[in-house]
């Protein structure tokens, strides 16, 4: 076949069909997870997804709820209050908005209250710019909790994944009972897309594992540390004791017993333990391979492209795009890196942050960081990174 | 069997004379008068020494959270119930005057939708548990750990806030009023948000302090100007009865527009990368979405970023369009394969961001005849794509007029991709367009 003929099949068999935004798709990704209730504040660049479920959650089957609070603290409290009577919620934010509900974050992980929240990044800090793009929140969303818990982040890369990773995040944040980010960004979020409806995957519906009723309910019970306790909803025939003080199994609030102490390292067990299963990544691996890209999030697409053209250019390069930051991939990354003589992390931020989770796995490779801010980072700028590092 | 509500058969943990413990037994005489399921009523608490008041009752659910917002989340659990479960559930706050103050605008919003919730206020005027520090309900001269020389800020009045904020019923007692637990009852009752306020005494701190006995908190309101009893008990739907009824005829979802593929053959077989600039409000982005449908008619992929000022409705408006046989990786462009500016403020812009900066040799700039233009590196080419058409269809104009040059799609795709989306227009549009295209010879 020549190029030309080539060409046409390509287009023959492409058939997009959507122009859609990813922040679409997180609404539409959030309604085939089973989410009845959605409650937010306008923020850009996360505002679509916000008014995307006004509009799509009233038709949902069985019915759902969505409405607007009048800040991020009362958003994500209402969500939380929603997910506590048995309901799947989920709110949305940028990150001025996600610092105002860390408080009720928080709440949610030691209550093991499961919740989605969508943060689509812009440039900070503060009010920074609300219409640039950044990928700056990245360990605001994982080191924002007295403790350090690791809150499982997962981060599309475009409408697609979008779709994909939030049914994810409500699968895991149900299974595991805990809240979940799935974190967005601005180019992600607000540009439009051509996607092929029939190529959108749905994924299992997730439920939390419900108190099955016999014998007396114990709320923060569970059977093994690295699994949640059995759900029973407020406003329940079962009676419930929720608190955000730490707690014994039955929900009483004590000092630093024992058993207060296990179930607050509980919180992080039923985490780690999981991590394996919860590390989702994209790995193209170059046999012989001398370099590494690791990317994540908008700036994946970028790296992919830069790959592309290293190895156009006879480089020998590999690729690993990161869907799930947290908890970290470990042996994909490992696995990766493995006769590598460097790693290049590459993310629109000031400092590389993601790079810093990286760097002890990285060894004795050479880490290079590829940043900025301001503007989407370039194929360009990775191609000559990795060339330069040479 | 009566439900269990308050257990009554150890002590409270509270100070000899607290009025918590007084308010508390009101609360549960109230329920026992009720006799509401206990599985429909949910004790909330907030933080401080009436947060301890959950672990106080039996039966009913009870959620110990964070300071301030326990009236958030008990409308959660409103809002909820009220419109995806059998609307049954009771909640019920118990937040002191601090908590009051911190979240004053979960109170707010509460009382504004009208969710069923029941916010009992323990105000005592100061910070028990942290060591009876003043608070925004301290009356003036009240001496506390942090005013001690006295209170010089006027206190706040919550049932006036909460009055102007449509409250449909709002109420303020005395802790030692015999009426308490009527009052909570049909504060309990009542179908929509009730906030009760309750004056009442911290031995630990407030009568240490101030020469203060329980029978002179009735001149403490007067002082404070605050009015006593029901002072509003009205009817008026929850947010769940409105919403209810708004979407009782939400149906299933809309057919999205579909675009099948390759209803024509694209010209291109390489990506194109485009700017279009122009004006806030003249429907840039529109066009540019009108080509990318275009484009997804040929069977290509396409991405479409949309920039603007934070204002909206005014300044520049730039779209970044590619068209791509293949899979679009990288969504910015590096450098522009065309550049369509139509009017002054979309040429200030691609100054600005860099994008003339970026323009090649190969790009093809097609530029209004009355913009200002830099020098570039190609030709510009100049249409007169607001003259000829009109300012809002300028940018749809310009399209056309690369489409006619560049040929990376036929026209007939940009016609259909109108015709999905704009039906009624598409004819005039077409006609306007095709006569601009004439005068230019192209078309």
């Amino acid at each position: 076949m020549d190029s030309a003929t080539q060409a046409a099949e390509k287009i023959k068999t492409a058939a997009p069909r959507h122009l859609v935004s990813g922040n679409r798709l997180v609404a539409l990704g959030a309604v085939a997870a089973g989410c009845r209730f959605f409650s937010g504040y306008p923020i850009t660049p996360s505002s679509e997804i916000f008014q995307t479920m006004i509009e799509e959650l009233p038709r949902v089957d069985n019915g759902g709820l969505a409405l607007a609070a009048p800040d991020e603290i009362s958003a994500l409290a209402y969500c939380v209050g929603a997910s506590m009577a048995g309901y799947k919620a989920m709110t949305a934010t940028s990150g001025p908005g996600w610092c105002l509900m860390i408080e009720t974050l928080q709440y949610a992980l030691i209550t093991e209250t499961p919740v989605v929240i969508a943060v689509v990044q812009r440039l900070g800090p503060s009010t920074g710019g609300a219409t640039q793009g950044a990928q700056g929140d990245v360990l605001l969303t994982q080191f924002c909790t007295s403790g350090g818990y690791t809150i499982p982040v997962f981060a599309p890369s475009n409408a697609r994944e979008c779709f994909e990773l939030t049914q994810t995040a409500f699968w895991w944040s149900e299974r595991l009972r805990t809240p979940v980010v799935l974190l967005s960004d601005k180019e992600v979020g607000m540009t439009l897309e051509s996607v092929d409806a029939e190529s959108l995957q749905r994924g299992p519906a997730a439920e939390r594992a419900a108190f099955s009723g016999g014998g007396r309910y114990l709320p923060y019970e569970y059977r093994r540390q690295d699994e949640p306790p059995a759900f029973a909803p407020v406003g329940g025939s079962v009676k419930v004791v929720a608190t955000g003080s730490a707690h014994d199994r039955e929900g009483k609030l004590r000092k630093n017993s024992a058993e207060v102490i296990d179930l607050l390292a509980h919180l992080q067990t039923k985490i780690a333990a999981h991590a394996k299963q919860m590390a989702i990544c994209d790995a193209d691996l170059q046999k012989n391979a001398e370099t590494l890209v690791l990317s994540y999030g908008t700036t994946a697409r970028a790296a992919r492209e830069a790959v592309n053209r290293l190895r156009a250019a006879g480089h020998k390069v590999s690729l690993l795009k990161l869907m799930t930051l947290f908890p970290i991939a470990t042996e994909a990354i490992m696995r990766a890196a493995k006769g590598c003589a460097r790693v290049v992390v590459a993310e629109e931020n000031l400092t590389g942050l993601y790079a810093s989770m990286v760097e002890s796995l990285v060894g004795k490779r050479e880490l290079v960081r590829v940043n900025g801010i301001g503007n989407q980072i370039s194929p360009a700028r990775i191609v000559e990174a990795v060339e330069r590092a040479q | 069997m009566t439900p269990c509500y308050l257990v009554t058969d150890a002590p409270l943990p509270y100070c000899k004379g607290c009025g918590h413990g007084v308010i508390l037994r009101a609360f549960g005489e109230a329920l026992e008068k009720l006799q509401l399921p206990p599985a429909d009523v949910a004790v909330v608490t907030d933080i401080g020494c009436v947060g301890l008041a959950d672990s106080l009752f039996a039966a009913p659910h009870t959620v110990h959270t964070t300071h301030g917002r326990s009236t958030a989340f008990a409308a959660g659990f409103a809002l909820a119930d009220s419109v995806l479960g059998a609307a049954r559930l009771k909640p019920v706050v118990m937040i002191g005057d601090g908590g009051a103050m911190i979240g004053i605008s979960h109170l707010v919003n509460a009382a504004l939708l009208n969710v069923d919730v029941t916010v009992l206020m323990h105000n005592n005027f100061l910070f028990g548990m942290t060591g009876g520090q003043n608070s925004a309900f301290s009356p003036m001269e009240f001496v506390t750990a942090t005013t001690p020389g006295g209170n010089a800020v006027p206190p706040l009045d919550l049932a006036r806030v909460l009055l102007a904020s449509r409250a449909s019923f709002v109420a303020r007692k005395i802790a030692g009023d015999r009426d308490l637990a009527e009052v909570l009852a049909r504060a309990i009752a009542h179908p929509g948000f009730a906030m009760v306020e309750v004056l009442e005494l911290c031995t630990g701190f407030a009568t240490k302090s101030n020469s203060l006995t329980g029978t002179q908190l009735k001149q403490v309101a007067e002082k404070a100007g605050y009015e006593l009893g029901v002072l509003r008990e009205e009817r008026r739907a929850t947010f769940g009865e409105v919403y209810k009824e708004r979407n009782r005829s939400a149906t299933t979802a809309a057919p999205e527009e579909k675009y099948s593929a390759a209803q024509f053959a694209a010209g291109t077989r390489v990506a194109k990368r485009l700017v279009i600039a122009g004006t806030a409000g003249e429907r840039v982005q529109t066009a540019a979405m009108l080509l990318g449908q275009a484009a997804m008619l040929c069977g290509l992929r396409v991405t479409q970023k949309n920039d603007y000022p934070v204002t909206q409705g005014t300044g520049f408006s730039v779209s970044e369009v590619i068209l791509s046989p293949d899979e679009i990786l990288f969504t910015g462009i590096d450098e522009p394969d065309a550049v369509l500016v139509v009017s002054g403020d979309g040429a200030k812009e691609l100054e600005r961001n860099g994008v003339f900066g970026r323009v090649t040799k190969k790009t093809v700039v097609l530029a209004d005849s009355g913009v200002d233009m830099p020098e570039l590196p190609c030709a510009i080419r100049r249409f007169p794509f607001r003259n000829a058409t009109a300012a809002k269809t300028a940018a749809l104009a310009s399209v056309a007029q690369w489409l006619s040059i560049a040929k990376a799609l036929p026209l007939e795709a940009l016609w259909a991709a109108i015709g999905v989306r704009f039906p009624e227009e598409a004819e005039t549009t077409k006609a306007n367009i095709g006569k601009m295209l004439q005068v230019a010879g192209l078309a």
